[in-house]
């Protein structure tokens, strides 16, 4: 027979961890839940939101940075923004990495959620939002360029995607060789000042970079030897562990 | 057996940080001494599925790490503290736990209770929505146990646990670990004698990268009796055995 005074006993310890779990716990916004759901990871997607390079002071400093060259592409007519937007996406793709700008990086080591996946996750988000701000910029610059009712659309400029890939795909490669996000945004964006320079030399167009044609297979190779070695350098050595 | 560890070795380019160590634990706290440098952290850092050994064989609860699927199985089931806790200063403690129990694959559903009890557990209740840059060393350190624990892991791995911890927490960390101990293996690195003394049943002491004395607590004051210096037994003990090692 159970005593019906204990039956009635409350156990507070559990009824206090209740309370605090409702108090504690934060509601993820809109754009965690979304994320969570489409990565089908929770996890994963709190990860993708503490992306540096995805937080709103980088954000709205490359949509100055963009916005200033769209402004400069309309007055001096050099596409600037071509110009601009592999160089930023390439500092915020390397600043995806973990080791020196995550705090928790030891600890983040040694998750179930992997740190390539989280890596990847990063990597994909940095870049598609790279893509649309620089699109967008390309938009208006064209559109402030050609006036109105001019077929603006049709002047937006797509050619730079493909640099843009070859310079983040460097970044990060670089990034997770030297495991270093600043030695890959400085790479990267070192890397673009050249190849922007020696364009300029080479046709005497200073766009020539963004904007020939035949460059673009040599990008296309090196962005994926690039993608290679990323993935290699942050490969665990299977067996071995 | 939760650990299972044949002549692992890890080389960092010319130095070898752990030099052909075999090692078997289960359930219970399992003590690691040694000085600076003498491969603790490393070895942890082995467990913890950071970094892979250079040679040597290890399972961690009856899987292969060094495969995807298993190493993914064993992480869910790990706890582990770094020597240097990270921390993001923007987060508050329950947000903090909260990451890493997701990042640790806990069902979201169960993940606001894990929390809170683990922040219970080390005393943190009262700071639970406090941001981590305001908080003391010690109580980062508590922080940082109460993620390691958030999913009641099978392996916990702490290293230099009760650094910064005042002797009251101390006292009453070495308490969670008998608790934790009856059902997990909880490996436990440290300078402090007195902390294996009070809360393991098993001790290993590492020097050089090798493990140069495997055995109870009271197994290694007892080496301590004709020779060795300190205060404590146990550490009369640790002495002994380390200038037995150098000799």
């Amino acid at each position: 027979m159970s005593d019906p005074c204990h039956d009635g006993d409350v156990d507070l310890d559990r009824v206090w961890i209740s309370v605090a779990a409702q108090v504690w716990r934060r509601q993820p916004g809109w754009l965690e839940r979304t994320a969570g759901r489409l990565l089908r990871s929770p996890g994963l997607a709190r990860a993708l939101l503490t992306t540096p390079s995805l937080l709103l002071p980088w954000l709205l400093t490359s949509i100055a940075v963009l916005a200033a060259g769209a402004a400069a592409t309309t007055d001096s007519r050099q596409p600037l923004v071509a110009l601009l937007a592999p160089a930023v996406a390439a500092a915020a793709i390397a600043y995806c990495y973990g080791p020196g700008i995550d705090p928790a990086w030891e600890l983040s080591c040694s998750m179930a959620v992997s740190d390539r996946m989280v890596l990847l996750t990063r990597a994909l988000a940095v870049f598609g939002v790279n893509a649309v701000l620089g699109l967008a910029a390309s938009a208006a610059s064209a559109a402030s360029a050609s006036g109105p009712g001019s077929g603006t659309a049709a002047a937006v400029t797509f050619g730079w995607l493909i640099p843009m890939t070859a310079v983040c795909a460097f970044a990060l490669a670089v990034a997770t060789v030297t495991r270093s996000a600043s030695a890959g945004a400085t790479a990267g964006t070192g890397a673009w000042l050249i190849t922007v320079l020696s364009g300029r030399v080479a046709s005497g167009h200073f766009a020539a970079a963004a904007t020939d044609t035949v460059l673009f297979l040599p990008y296309l190779a090196i962005g994926a030897v690039c993608a290679a070695v990323a993935l290699y350098a942050t490969r665990i050595p299977r067996g071995t562990l | 057996m939760n650990i299972e560890i044949t002549d692992l070795t890890r080389r960092f380019g010319r130095n070898q940080a752990v030099a052909g160590v075999s090692l078997h634990a289960g359930p219970g706290v399992f003590g690691l001494l040694g000085p600076n440098g003498a491969g603790k952290t490393t070895l942890l850092r082995m467990m913890a599925t950071v970094i892979p050994p250079t040679t040597g064989r290890l399972r961690l609860l009856g899987r292969d790490p060094g495969t995807y699927g298993p190493r993914r199985e064993v992480r869910r089931r790990l706890g582990y503290l770094p020597q240097n806790l990270g921390y993001y200063p923007g987060f508050t403690v329950a947000e903090f736990v909260e990451y890493f129990a997701l990042l640790k694959e806990m069902p979201a559903a169960r993940v606001p209770a894990a929390v809170a009890t683990a922040v219970e557990r080390v005393d943190l209740g009262g700071r639970a929505r406090t941001k981590l840059r305001t908080l003391s060393g010690g109580m980062l350190r508590r922080v940082g146990i109460a993620q390691a624990i958030v999913n009641e892991p099978e392996l916990l791995l702490l290293d230099e646990p009760t650094a910064g911890l005042d002797p009251e927490q101390r006292v009453r960390f070495r308490a969670l670990l008998r608790e934790l101990g009856q059902r997990a293996t909880v490996v436990v690195s440290t300078h402090l004698v007195e902390d294996v003394g009070a809360a393991c049943s098993q001790v290993a002491l590492m020097d050089e990268g090798k493990i140069v004395f495997d055995g109870t607590p009271g197994e290694l004051t007892a080496r301590g009796t004709e020779q060795g210096t300190g205060d404590a037994p146990l550490e009369r003990g640790y002495t002994a055995v380390l200038a037995a090692a150098r000799a």
